[in-house]
């Protein structure tokens, strides 16, 4: 049993936007000046939390219980790690716990997305038949200041979104949580060499859509 | 696999880099095609990009 009813979200918005008045009642979320801040950690959590449950409701449950856990102790933040890894790991324990409650629906848990990994046909849509490069990968300016720019993120994160099927996911344990591979292929149940294609596809697409949505954008308008 | 590999092939071994050790044939076919190719050189430095981008969306300081 999942604890307290769950409200249905508002049809075609973003992920959370009607999921969250349990926790606007919340007296201490109206009040804590730290409110909007937490909040604006919500989309890394729900990536967070989907990486490692596949599921979508049930990873904006753990997510909205981290938020609710961290307003609550948010008294006892001391600031020695930055915010983001404070709520994150409040949300890894969420996440354990309803994986352990969802352990008996196996169904959560099967490889949900039967990829065929011999198929190589994405890799031709970015290599020609002599093996070069389509869109050649362009030098980039200035990358370390480009990480300074608060609206590079704003391109950034929905590249990530944009990838590929498993790619958004495994990406985002090995890259961005640090995972080992070993570890990343027996929570998804692939081979090492199925992980380094799902890798190797989602870096290309996400080079690809920052080059062309970020780089080249900017370039175009003058810095 | 020593010899010649092209640039779909360098990508993937660029890849694969970041998650194993390369086998020497890969290793020395891959340097020797980098030494050739400046595409492939703006991908290898992409990836580092997309590592350190990676590594700063972790802690939240953007």
């Amino acid at each position: 049993m999942r604890a307290g009813p769950r409200i249905s979200s508002e049809e075609g918005g973003p992920c959370c936007s009607g999921k969250i008045s349990a926790y606007r009642r919340t007296a201490a979320a109206m009040t804590d000046p730290r409110f909007a801040e937490i909040e604006s950690h919500r989309p890394y959590m729900l990536r967070y939390a989907l990486s490692q449950l596949r599921d979508g409701p049930l990873a904006e449950e753990a997510v909205q219980e981290a938020l609710v856990s961290a307003l609550e102790s948010v008294g006892s933040f001391n600031g020695q790690s930055s915010l983001r890894t404070w709520l994150t790991s409040i949300l890894r324990y969420k996440v354990i716990d309803l994986q352990r409650r969802a352990v008996a629906d196996r169904a959560h848990f099967q490889s949900a997305e039967a990829a065929d990994f011999d198929d190589e046909s994405w890799l031709d849509a970015l290599f020609d038949e002599t093996g070069h490069w389509r869109a050649p990968p362009l030098a980039w300016s200035d990358p370390e200041a480009t990480l300074e720019q608060h609206r590079f993120w704003e391109t950034f994160e929905p590249c990530l979104d944009r990838l590929p099927a498993p790619g958004a996911r495994v990406f985002f344990k090995r890259e961005i949580l640090g995972e080992g591979t070993e570890e990343i292929c027996k929570e998804e149940r692939i081979s090492p060499s199925n992980c380094w294609v799902i890798l190797h596809r989602a870096r290309l697409a996400l080079r690809s859509c920052l080059e062309k949505n970020w780089f080249v954008a900017e370039a175009s308008i003058g810095r | 696999m020593a010899g010649n590999v092209n640039c779909r092939e360098a990508s993937r071994l660029l890849s694969a880099a970041c998650e194993r050790n390369l086998v020497a044939g890969e290793e020395e076919a891959l340097r020797h095609h980098l030494e050739r190719c400046l595409m492939c050189r703006n991908f290898e430095s992409q990836l580092q990009f997309l590592h350190r981008a990676a590594e700063r969306f972790r802690s939240g300081a953007n």
